[in-house]
């Protein structure tokens, strides 16, 4: 059987753990390393996709005044709040590997076999499109990948234990303000482990199942590991470039280009509010948040409907949200899908009245 | 012109066929780079793209670029060295240009090359072009481009 490595680099700064992703991938792609499954901590820190800028994802003067160090990816997707309550996993892989050249199909396999070891602790874990695992339609695992030439780095988080408030704090998202109501909407879109099972999980056992889901998966077995000269090498280069701030702000754009757009609006099945984080520039709906005082079952319908309409252009809106409920029995009593769109549409009428910090 | 498994791939372009990116030697000696359709079928809907600055040398085959879809992230990388002389800045605001028009408006970047006819030599252009694409997109089991 096919031998991969498994590797743990402890608990890092985001430069460094950057840093070893680019080092990893290089040492890959260079055909120096066997695929490789890496386990990987990190220090407080908010962490950019590598399109993203700061300005516009996070708020800077808390992450400033509070220690959180900002990095930008080498993997796509959106920014998140990585701590030491988290772990993170990722693949080395070649493309021969995953035998085929269909990116969405590569994600979806790995975050399947990652939601399967996650379901071995007792939790309902599964994929959802385009690249998170949820439980109960809370996120508790978003991912992202990078290729260079054959070789493939895929990533992703695991919630353990999770700080919401600080979560809200670090990121820009499209909370109403930092009120025990936002903190609450948070809660019941991002999951952790130890809240689900009622009790702190044992972290050994959850990279053992991580370790077996992938070894069945792909047909390998892994054994332990560590760094080798080349990867150490490639490291301390990738390293001076990371740790740099040109890196970290090789993307920037204006704050006044990415608001966040509110409104709200009484229905006859109650009231809607919709929060949307809007890029102007290619004119594309980055995130909606809906609240209010509205039913709706399953409970999880809403968070769905939200993932759906992530980064979606805004002549797409009115199409995504009648498919979205179309492949889907939902009771919202005498709410209807048109008045999401509705409340979206308002909010995105008013970009001159947005100010947010 | 050429068409492979329903990709434009027009011949009378540059490729470096691994690497799935063109060149185009314009008349004021200038080298304008993108990635072909094939590889925009690939990627799918391309949210995002980052050129290098004007004024950054690239070498062959390193990244001229960085893509990103369905939250993949990965370089395009130069066909030929060069200076970056100008960037398409309008993929800043319409990044699916790429997947609509590649060889078009969704160019990527224009270099001044630092040795056109040295590394022009292993790129494949003319009568050769469909069939190295062709059997690209057998190895790798590509169904074809959607029209």
């Amino acid at each position: 059987m096919e031998k991969w490595r498994v590797i743990d680099t402890g608990l890092r700064s985001a430069a460094q753990n950057i840093a070893l992703n680019r080092a990893l991938l290089e040492a890959r792609q260079a055909e120096e390393i066997p695929s490789t499954l890496r386990f990987l901590r990190f220090t407080p820190s908010a962490l950019l996709g590598y399109h993203q800028s700061a300005e516009q994802e996070l708020n800077l003067d808390y992450c400033r005044a509070h220690g959180v160090e900002v990095q930008r990816r080498i993997t796509g997707g959106g920014a998140i709040y990585f701590d030491e309550t988290q772990i993170g996993w990722e693949l080395y892989l070649h493309k021969r590997d995953v035998g085929t050249t269909d990116m969405q199909a590569i994600a979806r396999r790995i975050c399947h076999a990652a939601a399967t070891a996650i379901s071995v602790l007792g939790v309902d874990a599964r994929f959802r499109p385009r690249n998170d695992i949820e439980v109960d339609g809370r996120k508790i695992s978003g991912t992202g990948g990078a290729f260079d030439g054959n070789a493939l780095l895929f990533q992703g988080t695991l919630l353990i234990d999770f700080d919401v408030e600080k979560m809200l704090r670090v990121l820009r998202i499209p909370a109403e303000k930092l009120s025990d109501k936002a903190i609450a909407s948070a809660r019941e879109r991002v999951a952790n482990l130890k809240e689900l099972l009622g009790r702190q999980p044992d972290v050994a056992l959850v990279k053992s199942y991580i370790v077996e889901a992938f070894e069945s998966e792909f047909g390998v077995e892994f054994s332990d590991g560590d760094l080798t000269l080349s990867e150490h090498a490639r490291y301390q280069g990738a390293l001076r470039e990371i740790e740099t701030p040109d890196w970290v702000h090789l993307v920037t754009r204006p704050l006044s280009d990415m608001p966040i757009l509110e409104a709200a609006q009484k229905f006859p099945g109650g009231l809607l509010r919709a929060s949307v984080t809007f890029d102007t520039g290619t004119q594309t709906i980055r995130q909606v948040w809906f609240t209010g005082d509205i039913f709706v079952s399953p409970r999880r319908t809403v968070a769905d409907l939200e993932a759906v309409l992530r980064d979606l252009p805004i002549g797409r809106l009115a199409s995504r949200i009648e498919e979205f409920f179309a492949r889907r029995p939902v009771d919202m009593l005498s709410l209807t899908p048109n008045d999401f769109l509705t409340v979206v549409r308002l909010a995105l009428k008013q970009p001159l009245l947005a100010h947010n910090p | 012109m050429a068409t492979v498994k329903g990709c434009n791939i027009p011949d009378d372009l540059y490729y470096n066929v691994e690497n799935n990116v063109w060149a185009r030697r314009e008349a004021d000696g200038s080298v304008t780079i993108g990635m072909t359709a094939y590889a925009a079928a690939l990627a799918g809907q391309i949210v995002s793209c980052t050129p290098k600055k004007v004024g950054r040398s690239v070498e062959q085959n390193k990244s001229a670029a960085t893509v990103e879809s369905g939250k993949w992230v990965g370089p395009v990388k130069a066909p030929v060295a060069g200076e970056v002389i100008a960037v398409n800045a309008a993929l800043a605001s319409s990044p699916a240009t790429i997947n609509a028009d590649p060889y078009g408006s969704g160019w990527m970047v224009k270099l001044k090359p630092a040795n056109w006819d040295g590394d022009s030599g292993g790129l494949v252009t003319g009568a050769a072009v469909a069939a190295a694409f062709e059997a690209k997109m057998n190895a790798e089991g590509f169904a074809g481009c959607q029209a």
